[in-house]
This record gives C-alpha cells, structure tokens and sequence, in this order.
C-alpha cells in the first residue's frame, strides 16, 4: 500500500488533514465557546504566549481563490503574491468573524509594509473594522543587544496579550503553554526524522499537512495526535524516488509538493515556515521566560529573508547534509527577492559537494499558474537519476 | 509670497548649472584623488550605505563613500548596462536591487581601474549597511567579500507610535519622535559601531570633535532650510530641482565639515542673489512640480523637458527638504550620541513611512505651492515600497493631483524617455491645467 492510502487510513491523520483542508473550523467552535483568536502574520511570533495567555494563535493565510480589489489597491506591485492574498482578507472582511487580534511580526520587508498600511488604513479609513493590531519588531542580528533590546519587546507583547485576554498571564502559564509547544515540536521533529530517514516513511505533502495543522488548532491535541502519528508511520511503507531539499517561499498548501513527487521524487526536507523551520528550536524552560523566548525565536536556523547570504549557504548546506537530499530545488515566489542574492553562493557551495540545485524564480501564485512547471520538476529529477 | 513681475524687458534666465554645483562636483573629484591617495598609502576607507551615521566616521577620520551616492555618479556616467550585464554573468539576477546593487556590480568589473567612474572605487577595508531592508546587508556583505572588506551591520526599527507633524518636533523635541526603548537601542548599536572601528582602525573616537561634527552639520542644514524657504516663497523659482539636487546630494556626502557647511552657505547665497535679481529658472513658470522618489541619475534633463512647452517647473524634490527638515538637531551637547540616533533612525519612517511621509509630502507641497506631483516608484525595491496609496490620497483629497509611474533611478535600460515625457505630458494637459489648479 502507498504511504498516502496509509496515512488515509490513520485516525490521527485524518484529524490533522481535516484541520488543515478545513482551517477556520477549529477556530470557530473556540470562539463559540467564547474563547479569542490572534491572527498572526509572521513566523516569529511567540505562539506559547498567545498560548499562555489563553488564546488560540492561527496563522493568516492567503486564499488562492480570492479576488484581490483591496490589496491592488492598497498595495504597490511588488508586494509578493501571497502576502497580497493574505493582506486582502485582512481589508475585505475575510476575518472579521474568525479573529479577534492581530500579531504581526517583522519576519521580512513585506510583512513590515502590511503593518504600516494595516497601521494607516485603521487611522484614516475606521469603517474598515480591522482587528486591534500588535507588531513584534525583532532585532535579527545576534549582536550583543540582541538579548536585552528582543526581551524588551517580548515583554511588550506579554503585557499586550494581558490586556487582549484580560487576565494575567503568569511565569506557570507561560512554562505550561512552552511545554506544550516543546511536546508539539519534539513530535515534529520525529515526523522529520521518519521523512530524512534512509528509507523516508513520510512523503513532503504529507509532511506539510501534519506541519500546517499546528497553525489552526489546539497545540496539545497537535502535539498528541503527532506523536501518535510518528508511531504509526514507523511501520509505513518505504517512500521511492530521487531525495529533494526544498528551499525558498513558503508553501501554505501542498500543491508545489505534489507536482515534485509526481515528478518521481521525494521531498525530504525544507526550510520554509510552513516546514521543518518550524520545529527547528524549543524554548529552553531553564532561561527565564523572557530569554527563553529570545533564544527559541531568534537563535533558530537562519531564514533566507532575515540572514547574510554567508549564514544562510552554511545554514542550507547543513539542513541539505541531514535530509540526505541529493538536489535542491530553490522555489521563488515573484517579488520575494531576498533569497535570489542568496542563491548564486548556495548554489556554488551545494555543487561543489555534488549537489545538484534548479531555481525557479518570478514564480506565479498559485503554483498552478506557472506553466510548464511539471515539465521543468521532471527534467530535474531525472537529471538526478529518478523515473 | 515673493511674486515677481515680469518687468518689461524679459528677466534674465536662471543659469541651469549653479556655480555652487560646479564647486561640488570639482570638490568631490578633488577629494577623491585625496582619498585614492590614502588608500594607498593603507589606510582604513569605509563604504556606507546612505542611512548610516557617517556622523562617526567623520569624527573619526575614517574616509567613506556612499553608497548610493556612488551609485549616481556610475549612473550618471552610463555604467550601469556593463555593471548589471556583469552580475548577470556571476550568476545574479540583473533586475533587483539596481539601487544598492551597483558597486556590488562595479567590484566584479576586472577593469574597474581603467574604466570605473573616476578611475574606479578603491578597494574599502569596511563595509557598513543597515537592515532596512532584507536584501541591503546581502548585496552588502557580497560586495564586501569581492574588496576583501569587513562587513558591519546595524540595526533597524519601525516606530510604534507615530506623533504628527515629525518636521516640526525634530530640531528640538528629537526625545518627543520615538518610542523610547528605540533611541535607546540606536544609542547602544552606535556605541557598537564606535568600539568596533576603534579596534578595527586603531583610531579613537573623540566626543569634543564629534560634538564639532554635529554642530557643523547643523550649520550645513541651515541653510539648506533657508534654501527651501527662499525657493519655496519665490515665484517664479530661482532654481529647479536640476540644480539643487547636483547641489545638495554631493556635498551632504561631506557633512560635518567645514567645507560643506560653508558649501551650503554659498548655495543659499547664490540662489538668494539669483531670486534678489529677479532672475528665474524658468521666466514663464506657470505650474509648480513636486517630484516623490529617488533621482532619476539617469537622465537629469527630464526633469526640465516640460518647462518650455508648459511652464511646468521641477521646484521640489527631497534632496533639498530633507536637509532643511531632517538633519538639525539643536541642543547637540546635552546627549550627542542619542541627538545622532534621532537623526538617523528618523530617515527611514521619515520618507518610507506612512503617515511620516505623507503627511510631510503634502506639508511640502502646500508650502512650496505645489500644482502636481509626479511620483516615481521602482519595482524592485521594498524599500522604496512607503504607502504610494496613502500618500497619493492625502495629495488628491487636499486638490494635488498625482502622477504615479513606475521607472528605476540608476538602471537606463527599461527607460523609455519619450514614453515617460507623454505620461506627464499628458498628466500635466489633463490633470493640471485642465483640471484647474487647487
Ligand atoms: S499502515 Fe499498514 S495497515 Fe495501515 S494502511 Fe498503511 S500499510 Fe496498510
Ligand atoms: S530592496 Fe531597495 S533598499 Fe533594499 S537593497 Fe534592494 S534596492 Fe536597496
């Protein structure tokens, strides 16, 4: 049997891919039960305060369906395609009914420029019912006030989300939402070791899938229903084709994913936010809370929008070494240009280890927009010996 | 207002080259060779990116180029096609960042020496950006590899609360501008930068000649503020923004001296002679034109090719402005470091930032009697991304109308002159004149 008939099969897969297909439900029942919701935009913001604090943390997502009369008013052209989305259901009332808060935070250019406009739109347009709006503003280098300056600011949050929830959040919240966030990465990071494994029993789109649930649920019923997940696919059967590193532009559904598969290869590693980033780095419970959040967000893998281009080849060379890939595909989305300076140095570096790289860049959203695409992936996994 | 008649015999055109601008481009050539010579001789020479606080490295002793500021004058002298087809050849793309990305560009040109601008950029020793934005410190840290320079990097933060009318709180409110914990942060990375270029250059930072830095460049802004005042009441204009742009943006490459305070001093002294004697830039100047954006360095005359047909007069771009409402910092002593941090963290929220920048934008243009806007915003860069919607609306609800096109300062290949004259032509037929004015 395939590993996608078995992971249909499996009762904790199905939950997760049923949060995943169906994202606003989970946060729809916690608010009947009178529960508050924080949007996030961002990958670096603190779920286990928003945890903490009694809140569900749901990211916002783009929908790929959507018109996009607001954001291409509101937004210059190089706005990447997905925060454009995501932007025009923040302004078109999209979620008016699903959050109650908004955290954003300064996890790259763009996401900075939706703050601000988001920031004057509220000013100037008030009939546009945007959501209160909290911006985390990291500072990204790891010079010595990175410490002191990133728990300044995450004091500021945790006295935000005080007053968001209404309740205070104390030093034993904080320690049991970082616990449940600790479980739910430990879990994930199973599920990437059965993917990096020499013989991978979780396919990239099944991967995403239990990655991508995390944003829109409960956190502990996650953690538990990946664990169980990692037990069960031990005895999954073994995954064939060509090992592939992905890198570049988040991937918010497993389209991408699935045209590489369908290419004759597997997807055994990636290093977006909506992948193994994620779960790359636990908050350390011995550090006061404050520097343990600085140390669980800020010292994790670099990502290609917040690094030198010398600290991201390292950083890929190294996720590319333990997912035992043997190419990689960067995958660009049209204006998120940061990760193109990168590429000419990583491709350099990977190639000269013997392993093969193909970039798309400019890519259109969504991925089926982009023609001849299949065509492209196909000729690269055979170049690399597969079907 | 300062009107003036025409008299009845035609006044006497504005000279389209200032003598003050002449002076600067002969200086900065001048100081160049200076600074080939130090090179050579071992000696530390840093590249900055524009928003860093030179401020220090002048006190210091520490020679610097510009980075952007060096990126127009490769521009201007038709480097840029042989730079970006050279990336390309690296394996860069050749359609981002065009901005930033031209020295990176010139050091992987092998004949830099022969045929750079001015006989190519000497070879830094430090390389200095700030994180504005996600590309810069990449771009930085690239072009720092080729020269075999040390990378520094600084920090950058985005302002939380945002009180009105900054221009006016930030000669001597600077404390009233920010969220606290920001100045205080930019103090602390300034005291970073001071420790690692004393180590890395030996050399020491000395609070008496910084003070001396401070205060010349508020001298030098002075009169960049009068300047603005004086082009800003006089009607017609003096002087378009040909003139103070080759100007300005040179000479505050020098602040901090004694040269380009005095510099200033005798831009604001020509244009005021110029405006006493009645003699204007363009005598039959009808509508007043804000240009928004970066400089096209490309093609400076574009901006005076609608002055015969129209009488339509480039009088406002930042160059000048920013001078004369950005830079002064009074009470200088009382906390120099921190008066610094409020200079420069400022720059970015002042012009990329909505409501920072829109709100100065029509401040501006109701202060220089703005008739139209023509607003360059380029593709591929974020940073340069700052609200176009918000700024355009506040411009058109206050009866400015705006003209908003896409086109690139330094990169000529995608510039269709002519295409870019009609835009504006057009603008100027349908929205200006017979739209009526405010
Ligand atoms: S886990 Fe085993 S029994 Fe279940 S579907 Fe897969 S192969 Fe079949
Ligand atoms: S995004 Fe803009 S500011 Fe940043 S490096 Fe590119 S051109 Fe420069």
């Amino acid at each position: 049997m395939s590993i996608r008939k078995c992971a249909e099969n499996n009762t904790a897969f199905r939950r997760l891919n049923d949060v995943y297909r169906n994202r606003e439900k989970e946060l729809l029942i916690f608010r009947e039960n009178g529960g508050k919701v924080v949007g996030e935009i961002g990958c670096d913001v603190p779920d286990e305060l928003v945890i903490a604090a009694g809140m569900l943390p749901v990211r916002i997502y783009a929908d790929r369906e959507s018109s996009l009369e607001e954001a291409d008013k509101y937004l210059e052209l190089s706005f990447d395609p997905v925060i454009k989305a995501q932007f025009e259901k923040l302004v078109n009332g999209s979620y008016n009914d699903l959050i109650d808060f908004l955290a954003v935070s300064n996890s790259t250019d763009v996401i900075i420029r939706t703050y601000l406009y988001l920031r004057e739109i509220k000013r100037i347009e008030p009939d546009k019912l945007l959501p209160p709006v909290e911006f985390i503003d990291w500072l990204f280098t790891r010079k010595p006030m990175y410490k002191t300056q990133n728990e300044k600011t995450v004091k500021r949050f945790w006295e935000t989300l005080e007053e968001w929830s209404g309740r205070k959040i104390t030093q034993e919240d904080f320690i049991a939402a970082a616990e449940i966030c600790n479980k739910d990465r430990a879990a994930l990071r199973r599920i990437s070791e059965l993917r990096r494994a020499h013989k991978p029993r979780i396919t990239g789109s099944e991967a995403l899938v239990i990655i991508g649930s995390a944003f829109f649920m409960h956190r502990s019923e996650h953690a538990e229903l990946v664990s169980q997940l990692a037990d069960d696919a031990k005895s999954w059967p073994e995954a064939e084709g060509v090992r592939l590193f992905l890198t570049g532009s988040a991937q918010e559904s497993a389209e991408l994913y699935t045209l590489i598969e369908k290419s004759g290869a597997v997807v055994v590693g990636e290093d977006h936010d909506w992948g193994d980033r994620f779960s790359s780095r636990d908050c350390n419970l011995s550090y006061p809370p404050l520097q343990s959040i600085v140390d669980c967000y800020m010292l994790r893998d670099f990502s290609s929008k917040k690094a030198l281009v010398s600290e991201r080849v390292k950083t890929l060379d190294e996720a590319v070494d333990a997912s035992g890939a043997r190419g990689v595909i960067f995958y660009i989305n049209a204006y998120e240009e940061a990760a193109s300076w990168d590429y000419p140095s990583e491709k350099k570096s990977l190639e000269s280890r013997g392993i093969l790289t193909k970039a798309f860049v400019k890519m259109s959203y969504p991925v089926s927009a982009n023609v001849g695409l299949e065509d492209k992936i196909r000729e690269f996994t055979k170049a690399l010996g597969g079907v | 207002m300062n009107e003036r008649k025409n008299a009845a015999n035609e006044p006497p055109r504005a000279r389209k080259s200032l003598k003050a601008t002449a002076v600067v481009s002969s200086y900065q050539k001048e100081w160049f060779t200076g600074l080939r010579a130090r090179v050579e001789a071992g000696e530390d020479f840093a590249y900055l990116n524009a928003d860093v606080p030179m401020e220090i490295l002048r006190a210091m002793d520490i020679p610097f180029v510009v980075n952007q500021w060096w990126a127009a004058i490769c521009s201007a002298k038709r480097m840029a096609p042989k730079y970006y087809g050279l990336l390309k050849e690296a394996g860069y793309r050749d359609d981002l960042c065009s901005y930033c990305a031209t020295a990176l560009a010139e050091s992987l040109d092998p004949d830099d020496k022969l045929s750079g601008p001015w006989g190519g950029l000497p070879n830094p020793t430090i390389a200095i950006t700030r994180l504005t934005c996600d590309c810069q410190s990449k771009i930085f840290e690239l072009f720092a590899a080729n020269h075999g320079a040390e990378l520094y990097v600084m920090e950058n933060t985005v302002p939380r609360s945002t009180p009105s009318k900054w221009w006016e709180l930030a000669p001597d409110r600077w404390e009233d501008l920010y969220d606290k914990d920001r100045l205080d942060s930019a103090v602390e990375d300034l005291r970073e930068l001071i420790a690692f270029l004393e180590t890395k250059t030996g050399k020491k930072f000395d609070m008496k000649k910084f003070i001396e830095v401070m205060e010349l460049v508020n001298e030098q802004e002075y009169w960049y503020k009068k300047t603005r005042d004086l082009i800003a009441e006089t009607r017609p204009a003096p002087v378009t923004v040909v003139d103070t742009i080759n100007a300005v943006m040179p000479a505050q490459w020098q602040r901090g001296t004694r040269w380009a305070a005095d510099h200033a001093g005798s831009l604001y002294e020509e244009i005021k002679a110029l405006a006493d004697e009645g003699r204007f830039a363009v005598p039959n100047e009808k509508h007043r034109l804000m240009w928004l954006g970066r400089g096209i360095w490309h093609d400076l005359a574009f901006y005076q090719r609608f002055e015969e047909k129209y009488g339509a007069v480039f009088v406002w771009s930042m160059y000048l402005a920013m001078g004369a409402d950005a830079y002064i910092r009074n009470n200088v002593q009382s906390d120099p470091l921190r008066a610094l941090a409020s200079r420069y963290i400022g720059m970015e929220d002042f012009l990329h930032m909505p409501p920072w920048n829109s709100e100065w934008f029509l401040s501006e243009a109701r202060r220089n009697h703005i008739d139209g806007v023509v607003y360059m915003v380029p593709e591929n860069c974020m940073q340069a991304v700052e609200g176009s919607y918000f700024i355009k609306k506040i411009m058109e609800d206050a009866g400015i109308p705006v003209l908003i096109f896409k086109a690139d300062p330094v990169d000529a290949r995608e510039w269709n002159r002519e295409t870019m004259t009609g835009l504006v032509e057009d603008f100027i037929e349908t929205r200006i004149i017979m739209g009526g004015n405010k």
